[in-house]
């Protein structure tokens, strides 16, 4: 094993540990400032380091501060303190470790050897998903159960119910999907994504199999126990459903193992229906040959959107009301810096490729590095899809819930299995 | 003479209803709308920067209570325990004594308001038949970390000023 094999294993590890854990603070940020922007109000936008506000990032580190700090309690009631201990790590565990399948670039070709980039290299892909994210609502039930709170245990039953009903529909959705791919390795599913369709469409899953895509984005937000789907902490019912006894970080781990599921249950979306990491009309190989001319249009286009960006942060970060010398102003001046520090850098970094050798190392790390800035992209955009939804739609009944699932999606499912094969032997 | 019959039309039965999907995507477009012109222009959030910016209090709005005096600093009120009387929250305590200052016969040695019973009902300034209550301070926010210090005595009823004129306040209808 070579100094490169062990970089290279490390770095993939790594980044299908922190970038899921990294994206939690992107997530709750956008869905609090995204919320208020939904309704007309402003969000968290108030706690600041010495004036600084990042545009309301600061309320994350505040909030992690409290959670973590607070007393830990757990109720004198509690029977079982080992499982009710356990059940959070499982949700968040389960939730972490369901990415870790998730291809989120070509495959790296370096010096003659293949490096598949993925946290864990298995050919089991989406059947890894799957199982993991099914085990998760294990956590919800035993954390329901353990608190000895009917609160919690019928938070926890609905959960289990919803989590069965959904499962099916979602499986059947990726049963016709895999009819078209033909494997379950999601780094192929990829890459057959990068084709095109008559020659100008990208081939991917949303438009080879639409339905299936509705199917299994509906049956995703109810894994995920979001609204509208999120009858396992209706509040108005239930009081916070299975988490009620829990507090402090206990309490934080599951809020954190939600957005984790988020984050790698859109990750799966996009990589089975979106194109996952591939860039549309753009395919590895044609980037990697032509990576100069991508560079320099890179060099181009990244300018220009910094100075539409700088512009907007120039007019929103002010106060707005009469203030002398608003501080805000100042602070927006220091962020622009920022910004345009780090535009230089990137200048810097493609001007670099520039003047590698063409096809080399440097053009595929290159490509490695642009497929996972699009992969992350394509991701935030799907959060974004699951917090619109959350501020647009109320909650199912739970009747609803179920009818949806078995009467709707479970018919639709099979039907587009059916359709599906037929033109699959059909055009075979 | 037949009842007038009015005929609603039940939303939600057509096909196009039925299919979900087309109405959440309508809805989603609504909110999306609102998010996005926030986002460009966040002067547009219908909020108000607090701390900073007050808001506007009108003459009619029930604030905080004060004790009205004569032109000459003197306490208007006799004690005549009708506000204690009317209080729904049984919120004023009064105990009153002897005036010897020739105005009038009686006045409150204690006049007593505890905030954290009040349920700002105004109805203390409607019973006084002399105007010597009043809700006009246009304090919203009373805020304090001991109990104690919420319940209001004589002296500090006395020295919260009005925020309103006397014209104003007077046209406002109380």
């Amino acid at each position: 094993m070579s100094l490169l094999d062990i970089f290279m294993f490390v770095a993939r590890v790594a980044f299908a540990a922190f970038v899921p854990l990294c994206f939690i603070a992107v997530c709750v940020w956008m869905e609090r400032r995204g919320a208020g922007y939904f309704q007309d109000r402003s969000g968290p936008n108030r706690a600041h380091i010495f004036g600084f506000r990042a545009a309301g990032l600061v309320q994350n580190l505040a909030d992690a501060a409290k959670l973590f700090f607070k007393e830990d309690v757990i109720s004198g009631h509690i029977e079982h303190k080992f499982y009710f201990v356990l059940a959070p790590v499982i949700v968040f565990f389960t939730a972490l470790v369901s990415f870790a399948v998730v291809p989120f670039a070509d495959t790296l070709v370096l010096g003659g050897k293949s490096y598949i980039m993925q946290g864990i290299p298995l050919d089991l892909g989406i059947l890894w998903f799957l199982s993991f994210v099914g085990f998760g609502v294990y956590g919800i039930i035993l954390a329901g159960w353990s608190s000895t709170n009917k609160f919690g245990v019928l938070g926890a039953l609905r959960s289990a119910a919803q989590v069965i009903s959904y499962e099916i529909p979602m499986g059947l959705a990726i049963v016709s999907l895999l009819v078209v791919y033909g494997t379950v390795n999601l780094n192929e599913i990829a890459q057959f994504q990068g084709k095109l369709l008559f020659g100008f469409i990208p081939m991917w899953g949303a438009v080879l199999q639409p339905l299936a895509m509705v199917i299994f984005i509906i049956a995703a937000f109810a894994e995920t126990n979001r609204t509208p789907f999120d009858l396992a902490e209706g509040e108005s019912e239930l009081v916070a459903g299975f988490h009620v006894e829990y507090s402090a970080m206990k309490f934080a781990i599951f809020f954190m193992g939600e957005y984790v599921a988020m984050f790698a249950s859109s990750a799966m979306i996009v990589t089975l229906f979106f194109g996952g990491y591939q860039i549309p009309f753009l395919s590895t190989a044609t980037l990697i040959s032509q990576a100069k001319p991508v560079a320099f249009l890179l060099m181009v286009i990244i300018p220009v959107v910094m100075y539409f960006f700088t512009g907007w942060v120039r007019r929103s970060n002010v106060s707005h009301y009469p203030r002398e010398n608003d501080p805000r102003v100042f602070e927006a001046t220091v962020y622009i810096k920022c910004f345009w520090g780090l535009v230089i850098i990137l200048e810097v970094l493609l001007l670099a490729i520039l003047f590698s050798t063409s096809g080399g190392a440097t053009a595929h790390i290159f490509v490695v590095l642009l497929q996972v800035c699009t992969f992350l992209l394509k991701i935030t955009m799907m959060i974004f899809v699951y917090i619109w939804v959350r501020w647009t739609l109320p909650r199912f009944r739970y009747d609803q819930l179920q009818k949806l699932g078995w009467q709707m999606l479970l018919p639709l499912a099979l039907l587009n299995i059916f359709i599906t094969s037929a033109f699959v032997v059909a055009l075979s | 003479m037949s009842a007038k019959v009015k005929t609603m039309d039940r939303k939600g039965a057509s096909f196009q209803e039925r299919l979900y999907l087309i109405e959440i995507f309508k809805g989603m477009a609504t909110t999306f709308g609102h998010f996005l012109r926030n986002l460009l222009d966040n002067k547009k959030l219908y909020v108000r920067h607090y701390p900073e910016v007050q808001p506007e209090i009108p003459v009619r709005w029930r604030g905080r209570h004060r004790l009205t005096t004569h032109a000459d600093g003197t306490v208007k009120c006799v004690a005549c325990f009708m506000c204690q009387t009317n209080c729904p929250a049984n919120c004023i305590i009064i105990e009153a004594g002897e005036r010897l200052d020739g105005k009038t016969e009686k006045m409150p040695v204690k006049f007593n308001i505890d905030l954290l019973e009040c349920i700002y009902c105004g109805y203390c300034v409607e019973a006084c038949p002399l105007d010597a209550i009043r809700m006009d301070t246009g304090i919203f926010s009373v805020t304090d970390n001991n109990r104690e210090s919420f319940v209001l005595s004589l002296p500090e009823l006395l020295a919260t000023p009005g925020a309103f004129s006397e014209e104003d306040y007077k046209k406002g209808g109380a």
